[in-house]
């Protein structure tokens, strides 16, 4: 019964993907959420390509997934993935339907999925994926989410015993998960910009599991990224099975060091994150076989997509727009590390207010006290534009975090381009949430018209 | 004023800690005691003006219980002295008799007769208007868990909108003598500005809060958009 359920399930998905051609509509759920729809447990009968890969954390998850999806099309396989579609169980399930024919007979031979961590209940019980990639777990949306233990809990529970880990070793939380899985340990070795001790706001993993004392780090990024140590027992994080060094942001150049030597490849993109990204993707190619050589071609070939980072010179006013994850601190104070390397005059607009919080409530303002706006705290941030109806719990916010009240304004999304002061070689950068980049775009090119006619 | 702060390397979630920066700008003199895990806690033997502990972990809570089970006896007595506690978020329940999970029970201080249920499949996220006295109360509360009053017990608020202790319940929190311990998490002191006026009065601290002005009209923006009917209140 259940076989004819799936069948007809399958028979209808595929009937969608013709309609949603037919009315230019590619690219939605749709396929997916009618089969999940018919028949629950969809995931479990539809045929997978033969060899899976999942990339599931808090962050980053994306851009490994890309880049994974880009080397291997590089190399010249055919990737199913979910990169047009969600990362919930109904675009898996969509991207599914479209790597089988109408006989359930598999298209793809090897597939590489983003997972919403979030929805591992509805996912890993159903599909088996051969390699995991957990980029890192720290907060997010404290309504979505709560905090990271949770989603390690929900990990633990539902991902099979027989699939490999690929893990950070510079992340606890993410590295002690499932301890009798099969696994390899990803990490960076000692850069020149590490510290001895996190100065974040957030920092999830602060004591020893063993003992309980503090930890301590050899070296240490942000919040709880590093190499950890307990100076009170043997405890210490996992040794690096592929790790990257010499790490050069000048030369942008690093050293891939894994089970067969090592080798230098370029940095496609200087950010810490992106380091670990990039070193994600060299560590699943190893596993998968690839030579250092062959690794070095195909990196060659690829990019890191810069849809989150865009930028624009007016007569010498840098205008950048930045995703900030709205109610994600742990994001916004990597966004706002990024700002402070700067050394240039600047206006920094916020629009990271979950707009779609307020049509139906009111957003839960507590991430903003996980959120390091001290960071920010510079001369050179000349006016901070605290945008939405969340305006005064920013200005309280960015006040106790030791600005001056009067260069915080706050008011409406359209009014923010007019209470810039656009002072000559400064960068705006407009901080937008998941929900708002259309509004932010309308912002950035109305502070570009405001450039170019009051600088004629 | 002297705070501790019961294990802050655990009970930060939500920015929480916050509240303790806070009242270090606001009241005059203040001292900082964080004690950690392996610490025994200072009120047992000096004089503290307030102990705070703020929201954790389910594994955190644990072992919160699990250090603070030693102290039991102690930590009875200081409550009936008086001693002055705030404590937020989930880690009310380490003050319970027991937290019964799907497939576990864990068993709290016993210091008040209440039980939590906590279901790790069905989190709730709410904002929160209560009274506290004739202070209006404004929050947020995200839980994995509710809890049930075994015995007549004074709430800390009086729910108007939202969640009380459990979702069928107006009452909020605990509040026997100087023990004020709820649900609502986040930086409460901050968004209620008149809460904590009312608390510093209270202990008799001398005070001025930092950025009064701003933190005001943060809150009487909250208290009108909160007071709404059309405000929705789950998430």
């Amino acid at each position: 019964m259940k076989k004819i359920r799936f069948i007809f399930a399958l028979v209808m998905a595929k009937l969608a993907i013709i309609a949603l051609k037919i009315t230019h509509h590619n690219g939605t759920n749709f396929p997916g959420i009618v089969a999940l729809r018919i028949c629950p447990d969809f995931l479990a009968y539809v045929n997978q390509p033969q060899k899976m890969i999942a990339v599931t954390g808090t962050n980053g998850k994306t851009t490994v997934s890309n880049l994974i999806n880009d080397a291997l099309k590089a190399d010249g396989l055919v990737v199913l993935n979910n990169s047009l579609g969600s990362n919930i169980n109904t675009g898996i399930a969509t991207s599914l339907i479209y790597g089988v024919n109408i006989f359930n007979k598999e298209k793809y031979k090897i597939g590489v999925f983003e997972v919403d961590e979030r929805s591992a209940p509805r996912i890993f019980p159903y599909l088996h994926f051969d390699y995991m990639i957990i980029t890192n777990l720290s907060r997010d949306s404290i309504m979505r989410n709560a905090h990271p233990e949770y989603i390690r809990s929900l990990l633990e529970k539902y991902v099979s015993k027989d699939t490999k880990l690929i893990l950070n070793a510079d992340d606890l939380l993410s590295a002690l998960i499932l301890p009798s899985n099969d696994r390899v340990y990803f990490g960076i070795e000692k850069m020149a910009s590490d510290l001895k001790e996190s100065h974040n706001l957030i920092n999830d993993i602060r004591v020893c599991p063993h003992c309980h004392h503090e930890l301590a780090y050899e070296y240490v990024r942000y919040s709880n990224i590093g190499k950890a140590y307990c100076p009170h027992c043997e405890f210490k994080a996992p040794s690096y099975d592929y790790a990257l060094g010499s790490v050069d942001t000048d030369k942008m150049t690093a050293v891939f060091k894994g089970p067969d030597g090592n080798h230098q490849y370029r940095l496609l993109n200087p950010s810490v994150f992106n380091i670990y990204n990039e070193l994600i993707l060299l560590t699943i190619l190893s596993e998968l076989g690839y030579s250092m050589t062959r690794m070095e071609e195909l990196l060659n070939k690829i990019d890191i997509v810069r849809s989150r980072f865009n930028f624009e010179t007016v007569k010498g006013v840098e205008v950048v727009m930045l995703l900030a994850k709205d109610r994600n601190a742990y994001a916004c104070s990597r966004v706002f590390e990024y700002i402070a390397t700067s050394d240039r005059k600047k206006e920094i607009i916020m629009m990271m207010s979950s707009i779609s919080d307020s049509k139906h409530w009111s957003e839960n303002i507590c991430w903003l006290y996980d959120a390091d706006f001290e960071i920010l705290l510079d001369k050179q941030v000349e006016r901070i534009i605290a945008t939405g109806p969340r305006g005064k719990d920013y200005t309280l916010r960015l006040a106790l975090a030791g600005f001056d009240v009067s260069k915080i304004k706050t008011g409406a999304i359209d009014e923010a381009a007019d209470k810039l002061l656009l002072n000559s070689d400064s960068t705006v950068y407009i901080l937008y949430g998941t929900d708002s980049i259309g509004e932010a775009l309308k912002v950035k090119n109305k502070i570009i018209d405001r450039l170019k006619e009051e600088k004629q | 004023m002297i705070i501790e702060v019961l294990y802050p390397e655990i009970g930060n979630l939500y920015g929480e800690l916050a509240n303790i920066d806070y009242l270090k700008r606001s009241a005059k003199d203040v001292k900082i005691i964080n004690t950690s895990l392996n610490d025994k806690p200072s009120f047992l033997s000096h004089r503290v003006d307030l102990v705070y502990m703020g929201t954790m972990t389910e594994s955190a809570q644990a072992l919160a219980i699990e250090k603070l089970k030693t102290y039991v006896k102690d930590i009875k007595q200081a409550i009936e002295a008086g001693q002055r506690f705030l404590i937020t978020g989930n880690a009310l329940e380490i003050f319970g008799q027991k937290i019964i999970d799907e497939q576990t029970v864990t068993e709290g201080l016993g210091i008040f007769a209440f039980h939590t249920i906590r279901a790790m499949m069905k989190r709730y996220n709410s904002l929160y208007l209560g009274d506290y006295q004739d202070i209006k109360i404004v929050g947020f509360k995200s839980q994995f868990t509710t809890s049930y009053y075994g015995e007549e017990i004074e709430p800390l608020f009086i729910t108007q909108r939202g969640a009380g202790f459990n979702k069928g319940e107006t009452k909020e929190g605990i509040h026997y003598r100087n023990f004020m311990a709820t649900y609502v998490i986040g930086p409460l002191l901050i968004l209620n500005p008149l809460f904590l006026s009312s608390l510093l009065n209270e202990m008799k601290i001398e005070y001025d809060l930092a950025f009064r002005e701003e933190a005001l009209a943060a809150y009487q923006d909250r208290l009108k958009e909160y007071s709404d009917p059309k405000t929705g209140f789950y998430y």
